[in-house]
């Protein structure tokens, strides 16, 4: 299990390194952040000093060099843009865009499993079709144009809700309900097929015919048989908890990570992107390590074959 | 008698001690209102050096005032503000007189300390210095490096191309500054009403943990203070109690930036917002469907431009880059995009230039025959010119590229569009740089507010590569430091005959225009201009 750990976290670092590094060749070989700061019209020389001030003046593998050496001591660097510490400014962001990603991706998850499993059970019915078609609308609409629907039913018309902003846990409602739809309908399919999969297997027959209840059969053996597909999918979920909202917030005026990315790639503000990179690389890396750990607790065949 | 039971009595004494506060809060109360906007800083600073934007000067003048103001209401005419009044000692100098009782944000009263600090080079200029019109400004590594813990690189480079020639600003009494150029300049009282002129206390700047404490909360003398700033989400404002125009009419102003524009629209009528900016005339029909509200706005100083890189291979022959001036039908741009709420302007210029400005000017007119002509002469085969576009920067910024890509392809000109995510891309040596968008605003009532700032000797097109000419230099130095307004106006012609025509820097689209959705019953009058005014002479009771 040991060795199982650490191969897993040097292919995690090593993942992070890759990001890490193409990342800074695309960032600094595309565009000059001293022209984005200081303006198309600031003098050569005040460009010349800016490159100075910020090590830009220096040799690329020299720059990389020095940026991983601050970074395994913790220093993610300071904003071009406004002089903060990129780390701070990123940590603050990420706590704003949590506050819709975790309850989408719990209501995604509870409707879509849901979905799909009533979907399987009723399979060729009519709710099976009615249940997919929701689906596949889900997975079909773009969420921001869901998202803009939404705004003009719940907030132009019924002006129940704000169409935007996050003054109040009322402004979740909309965005939560925008990343949940689309969640839940990719879940509920993935569910579904896996479910039928399952279900059609020899030991589900086997259980129903030696009198196990039916209720009994799907909870105890065709769930976790089904799980491991849709434990890949949720795992791609919570890795990309942290980027995955950039239009959706965008769409509701969300102040999130995703708009500081934007902001932050257009006007090549170099530390606070590579931060957000390795945060969220990082997240993408634990989250598919834990998947691979919920694998062997799910199938004990995958942990026999890990030894 | 009246009998009132006890239920009764109590539900009736709740009601009534629920009502008092709030009904005495309604009876003092000022509005507060929030505005929803595209972007509320482009630096994430509110200090007026670093943020030199269209957007920052809508915000700007809501907490940071100039000697001389700008008559919002009216045609931007220059009017005391924290000046009240100034006068010529000689074509070096200008004396002004200081507004007595103006209390800072933080208390403190205004005096000629504070002036003097604001352009002082703790402040401003660093180690720079005045080097006169023709040179170029030595912003030097070591300068900048050396001041670099207070100073951020770019305020003392910022602060010279504003005051290129600016020695100091003079203590002649507690309520007197005199403000001494190295060189002749007739428009020091243009520059002194400039963004980036803007006047701050100097005990709040010297306390100021760093520089960036206080560009994030700047202490000026505005109707409203700083109570926060969240960059890239919103900015909030307070009134300033002990404003010296009077009681702000807004207890509380709130700026929050909303990037989709149809959400600022759906924001206004979900009545989340007061005013939603920065829209579109095909918005209009949304806006005004509600008949609670309507749109304000209008034409404002700023033209939207295409500036020619001249020195492009397809480009350097004039007749080409004439060809596609000729080329573009200007009114149809104005009539179908902008659905006629704008105009064609009369070349790179404003009216409010005075007797500066030339009223029988016309730009290139729209003659796709001659445009072919001048091709065929320069004997131009096809060769690609590549446009850097970036996404709607300028309002219907994509669709008037597209429009005139195709206006020039109609004339036989090879246009390509490249999309852009950023101004160093925009202006990236690399490459072909053939031509991209640009908009020129004057923040004070001369030529010299933008025609050498751009084809001078210091202009950012000169400095960036992108144009140069003698003739056009030797002007600029006419306009920057003659006082005989006879020969400022005939240069400014010739200037205007050789980079609009002769030799052109750039093409003339439209007058930019800035729109703003509201409910009829806010009383507020917009400015013909990117700022919004929320003092309270714009606020009828």
């Amino acid at each position: 299990m040991t060795a199982f750990l650490l191969r897993r976290v040097l292919r995690a670092l090593l993942t992070i390194l890759i990001v890490v590094a193409a990342a800074f060749v695309a960032l600094r070989t595309t565009s000059d952040p001293a022209i984005v700061v200081l303006g198309p019209d600031a003098p050569p020389e005040a460009i010349a000093a800016f490159h100075e001030a910020w090590g830009l003046d220096r040799p690329l593998w020299v720059q990389f060099g020095s940026y991983m050496r601050d970074l395994v001591h913790g220093n993610f660097g300071k904003s071009m843009l406004d002089g903060q510490d990129a780390l701070e400014k990123v940590l603050d962001r990420v706590a704003v865009t949590l506050q819709i990603m975790v309850p989408a991706l719990v209501l995604g998850i509870m409707a879509g499993v849901g979905a799909g499993t009533v979907a399987a059970l009723n399979r060729g019915r009519p709710l099976d079709r009615l249940m997919m078609l929701g689906a596949v609308s889900g997975f079909a609409v773009p969420g921001f144009v869901l998202g803009l629907v939404l705004v003009l039913v719940f907030a132009v018309t019924l002006q129940w809700l704000p169409s935007g902003g996050n003054d109040s846990w009322k402004g979740t409602l909309l965005p939560v309900l925008t990343l949940a739809t689309g969640w839940a309908a990719i879940l509920a399919r993935f569910t579904r097929s896996a479910m039928i999969e399952v279900l059609d297997q020899p030991y589900i027959r086997t259980g129903s015919a030696k009198g196990l209840i039916w209720r009994e059969v799907v909870i105890r053996h065709a769930m976790p048989n089904a799980a491991i597909p849709v434990v890949t999918m949720i795992g791609f979920m919570v890795g990309g908890l942290l980027a995955g909202a950039v239009v959706t917030e965008s769409v509701f005026s969300w102040p999130g990570l995703g708009q500081l990315i934007v902001t932050s790639v257009s006007s090549r503000d170099v530390a606070v992107v590579q931060c957000v990179l390795v945060l969220v690389a990082a997240t993408m890396v634990m989250s598919n390590m834990i998947v691979d750990l919920l694998y062997g607790w799910l199938d004990p065949r995958m942990r026999e074959g890990g030894r | 008698m009246l009998l009132l039971p006890r239920r009764g009595f109590l539900a009736m004494s709740g009601a009534a001690a629920l009502a008092a506060p709030r009904l005495s809060f309604a009876q003092s109360a000022r509005p507060s209102l929030t505005v929803a906007v595209q972007k509320i800083a482009t630096s994430n600073t509110l200090d007026p050096l670093t943020e030199q934007s269209n957007v920052g000067t809508r915000i700007m003048n809501s907490y940071l005032e100039c000697l001389i103001g700008q008559n919002y209401q009216d045609k931007l005419q220059p009017v005391p503000r924290l000046a009240t009044g100034w006068r010529r000692i000689d074509d070096r100098t200008v004396e002004l007189e200081l507004r007595r009782g103006v209390k800072f944000h933080n208390g403190d009263e205004m005096t000629a300390a504070d002036v003097a600090f604001s352009f002082s080079a703790a402040r401003m200029f660093g180690d720079t210095t005045p080097e006169g019109w023709d040179r170029t400004i030595a912003v030097s590594e070591e300068r900048i490096t050396q001041r670099s813990k207070e100073l951020p690189p770019q305020v003392p480079a910022v602060s010279r191309r504003l005051w290129p020639s600016l020695l100091q600003v003079e203590i002649v009494g507690d309520y007197t500054v005199r403000f001494v150029n190295a060189t002749p300049d007739v428009t020091m009282e243009g520059r002194i009403m400039a963004l980036g002129s803007q006047i701050i206390s100097r005990r709040a700047f010297e306390e100021a943990p760093s520089w960036l404490d206080f560009a994030r909360s700047p202490v000026g003398t505005g109707p409203y203070k700083v109570a926060s700033f969240t960059p890239d989400t919103e900015l909030v404002l307070v009134a300033h109690e002990e404003y010296f125009g009077g009681r702000p009419p807004l207890e509380e102003l709130r700026f929050v930036q909303v990037p989709e524009a149809s959400q600022r629209v759906n924001g206004v009528r979900a009545g989340q917002y007061d005013m939603a900016c920065d829209l579109t005339p095909d918005q209009f029909d949304t806006v005004t469907a509600d008949p609670r509200l309507e749109i304000a706005g209008g034409i404002i100083n700023n033209i939207r431009v295409t500036n020619f890189d001249k020195h492009d291979t397809a480009l350097a022959d004039p007749r080409v880059r004439q060809a596609m001036l000729h080329a573009v039908d200007r009114q149809l741009i104005v009539d179908q995009l902008w659905m006629g709420q704008t105009v064609v302007p009369k070349g790179d210029q404003f009216e409010w230039y005075g007797d500066m400005y030339l009223s029988d000017w016309a730009a290139p007119a729209y003659d796709p025959q001659k445009s072919k002509e001048l091709l065929a002469a320069a004997g131009y085969k096809g060769e690609p010119i590549p446009y850097r576009l970036l996404n709607d920067y300028y309002t219907l910024q994509v669709n008037t590229a597209q429009v005139m890509v195709e206006m020039w392809n109609q004339a036989g000109l090879n246009v390509e569009i490249e999309m852009k995510e950023n101004w160093a891309q925009i202006w990236d040596p690399e490459g072909t740089r053939g031509i991209h968008d640009w908009s020129s605003g004057g923040s004070f009532p001369d030529p010299v507010a933008t025609q050498p700032n751009q084809w001078g000797p210091q202009g950012q097109a000169v400095q960036t590569g992108e144009y140069g000419n003698d003739e056009v230099n030797r002007l600029c130095g006419v306009l920057q430091t003659s006082t005989d307004r006879a020969a400022r106006r005939q240069a400014f012609r010739r200037m205007l005959e050789i980079v609009e025509y002769e030799d052109p820097a750039y093409g003339v689209i439209n007058q930019n225009a800035t729109f703003t959705a509201k409910a009829k019953s806010l009383a507020w009058k917009a400015a013909p201009s990117f700022a919004m005014d929320f003092r309270p002479a714009n606020w009828p009771a």
